[in-house]
């Protein structure tokens, strides 16, 4: 089936490109990018809101490029990227009155939607969203459903539209696709949205009860230096998967400090194996909810600075101060 | 016909604006606009835009290339407020999946051939080299190898609604883009296609070294192995798969998606790539120093203008041709001073809902052509305003537009 609505490329299918340096197992020219942050360090976020003027409220998001990223960029030598870094737009439509064909609502509706661009991962996207990009719609939507004061709009909508840029990926590219790897990256990309869905909201002024920020935190196992055995597991703020051997499990949150409350919860994985035979309680789910919760207040204090931008601007506008 | 002659006054903005200027130019959006462009005479203002710009000025454009990891190349374009994002992604089209591809596209003979075009004129003008470049250029189009794709549907504007397919506006831009590249002959066919040569020098020679050379076809090499090509066979294309994004809209996006499709193909890279026997399969190289960048044939820039009637029923005005007696009133009109009718480049979201009449204009102005100026497209509907006279004011704009634009894209 062809969309007629698009152009489509020639009908024969095309082939990703296969690399040389891939397929012969023998060069070691290329190594798996290494985490030169702490374990509890987060990655810089980039937050600017109010750049698309025709919408209520945007949001644009940036994570810091890792370590291997900028000096693959400042020194380009292989054409593969080592990681990649997330960016992704975030735009609010509304509040605005419901169509007439919909259902009496006492509350304001709320529509998300999230679609990566075709170029956003290592993998050409389809232009039609696949199941893991509704799967994060609605994710993102139970974490906002319970920030937002609904009962404000009786019978309007609110659609919030993210367009992913740029995404994690869910592993390092060398890697082989395993049996218990999943899609590590969408977690970072549901915090992501989620962090850059707030302050959309925020800068269309609709009524909250707090800044809800996203959060990553996952138990990971690494090489160890001298090569050969895997480390100990360990749990680490803000992973990129690409930096990590295997992640054992992730836990992703949407957390509202001033209320110590989580709206969304998400998380992936088995630790048992890792702390079966170990006392260490830091292995345990409760920790691993915890550190989400530490890299969630990490995101919070970037978007209360873009939500305090967004706030001032708005302020310089009706003064009439800024034209 | 009595409505058509007597089409009623703008209306006369009051002498007190009590409204704010925000609402009143949402209340009477014509009015405004008109008001701007026509101060009365008594007030001594300029006639500008409502947006402060000239009738012939364009928004600030910025572009910036290379931020997208995953992208073979990519750009972000900003006019104004409107922000187009481009990532071109190559990839891999084998001839064997190519049901039309036969014999005959592969024969030697029409290679060799142009290679000798090539090595005959190395100086090749622009010109003259896009009319006979004939069959190798039809490759393109034949296997569809450019896919351009504008999606509106990110949230960047009230009205589209995330999750639809695509509107009919996003489906005319994407086709004007795809014809805009076929016509302009952007891409050049021979950086698409991926060879295999078979090995004629003697078992001993290594297979690699052969193709190294082979890839190289830029390069002034072509003379020594001569006897080499004749034996070359296409084995894949590249496709380039073009998505434009256009993450905010306001007004003008088909300027602002193909100044990213431009800067996005710039910036588009490459890797070397040969046939691999032992694998059946087409192999890459992932050192950079080996990719090569596209060569483009020229800049073709694209300017769009939208024109704005002071007559604010002119929209609904029945299909006549404007007669001797109308054409003389506004000749008129114009020596007096009272001008009815601007043509706005660049309309904003605002303009463009004012505007009946569009006016695409593309230009080039190729290195080699004593800067004589080539019209690629032009492309004019809606209304009868823009004449032969302003046509060609137009293209002056839109070379004006050109200088502008090659500066930014060559900055970036």
């Amino acid at each position: 089936m062809t969309d007629r609505r698009r152009i489509n490329g020639p009908s024969g299918g095309t082939r990703p490109p296969v690399f040389a340096s891939s397929i012969k197992s023998t060069t070691t020219a290329t190594e798996r990018p290494q985490r030169q942050r702490q374990p509890n360090e987060l990655r810089k976020i980039f937050l600017k809101t109010g750049l698309i003027p025709s919408a209520s409220g945007s949001s644009y998001l940036e994570f810091e490029h890792s370590a291997s990223l900028s000096a693959a960029r400042a020194l380009p030598k292989s054409l593969i990227p080592p990681s990649s870094s997330l960016k992704l737009a975030c735009t609010v439509h509304g509040p605005k009155p419901l169509p007439r064909s919909a259902t009496f609502s006492p509350n304001l509706v709320l529509t998300t939607h999230v679609k990566y661009a075709p170029f956003a991962a290592r993998k050409r996207k389809g232009h039609i969203r696949d199941a893991s990009e509704r799967d994060l719609g609605v994710h993102l939507e139970t974490a906002l459903r319970g920030v937002i004061v609904a009962e404000r709009w009786p019978k309007s909508g609110l659609d919030i539209t993210i367009t992913i840029l740029e995404a994690e990926d869910d592993r390092w590219w060398g890697d082989a696709p395993d049996s218990h790897d999943a899609a590590w990256g969408m977690m970072n990309v549901l915090a992501g949205c989620i962090t850059a869905a707030s302050a959309a909201i925020a800068d269309a002024r609709i009524d909250c009860l707090d800044l809800v920020a996203g959060g990553v935190a996952a138990v990971v196992v690494d090489e160890s230096v001298d090569g050969g055995e895997p480390s100990t597991p360990r749990l680490m703020l803000d992973t990129d998967p690409a930096e990590h051997r295997s992640l054992l499990s992730a836990c992703v949150v949407a957390y509202m400090p001033a209320r110590d409350e989580i709206t969304e919860l998400w998380l992936k994985g088995d630790n048992s194996k890792a702390s079966v035979g170990t006392d260490d309680k830091s292995l345990s789910y409760e920790t691993l909810i915890d550190g989400a919760v530490d890299a969630a207040r990490g995101a919070h204090s970037v978007l209360a600075e873009a939500v305090r931008e967004s706030a001032e601007r708005l302020a310089g506008l009706e003064t009439g101060y800024s034209t | 016909m009595a409505s058509t002659a007597t089409a009623p006054a703008p209306q006369p903005i009051p002498p007190s604006l009590s409204l704010p200027p925000s609402q009143f130019a949402r209340l009477q959006p014509h009015a405004y606009l008109l008001a701007h462009l026509s101060p009365p005479a008594s007030s001594q203002q300029p006639s500008i835009r409502a947006n402060g710009r000239s009738p012939s000025q364009f928004r600030v454009t910025s572009a910036n290339t290379g931020s997208l990891t995953h992208t073979n190349g990519s750009a972000v374009v900003r006019l104004g407020d409107t922000t187009a994002v481009c990532g071109v992604k190559a990839e891999i089209l084998h001839t064997e999946d190519i049901a039309s591809w036969s014999v005959s596209h592969s024969s030697s003979s029409s290679f060799a051939s142009n290679k000798r075009r090539k090595l005959t004129n190395p100086t090749a003008k622009l010109g003259e080299d896009r009319t006979d470049s004939g069959d190798n250029e039809s490759h393109i189009e034949d296997f569809s190898l450019l896919v351009p794709n504008l999606s509106l549907s990110t949230g960047c504007a009230p009205g589209l609604i995330p999750g639809a397919p695509p509107s009919a506006l996003a489906q005319s831009m994407s086709h004007q883009i795809l014809s805009l590249l076929h016509t302009s002959r952007l891409v050049r066919a021979e950086d698409l296609q991926i060879w295999y040569e078979r090995p004629n020098f003697g078992p001993e020679e290594p297979e690699h070294h052969n193709e190294s050379e082979q890839m190289d076809v830029d390069v002034e090499q072509e003379g020594s192995d001569e006897a080499s090509i004749q034996t070359g066979e296409i084995k894949a294309f590249w496709v380039l798969y073009i998505d434009i994004m256009i993450i905010s809209l306001a007004g003008n996006p088909f300027d602002a998606a193909w100044t990213a499709v431009l800067a996005a193909l710039r910036d588009t890279k490459l890797p070397r790539a040969w046939w691999d026997v032992d694998n059946e399969t087409v192999v890459c190289s992932d050192i950079v120093s080996e990719a090569r960048k596209l060569s483009l044939w020229g800049l073709p820039i694209a300017s769009s203008f939208g024109v704005f009637e002071a007559d604010a029923a002119a929209g609904w005005r029945s299909v006549t041709i404007q007669d001797a007696e109308e054409e003389r009133k506004l000749a008129e009109g114009d020596r007096k001073g009272i001008q009815r009718r601007w043509v706005l480049a660049d309309p904003d979201g605002y303009e463009e809902g004012l505007s009946q009449e569009r006016v695409c204009l593309v230009v080039d102005k190729p290195q080699g052509g004593d800067g004589k100026v080539f019209i690629v497209k032009m492309e004019k509907n809606g209304g009868f305003a823009v004449d032969r006279k302003e046509l060609k004011e137009l293209v002056d704009i839109s070379t004006r537009r050109w200088e502008d634009i090659n500066q930014i894209l060559k900055q970036c």
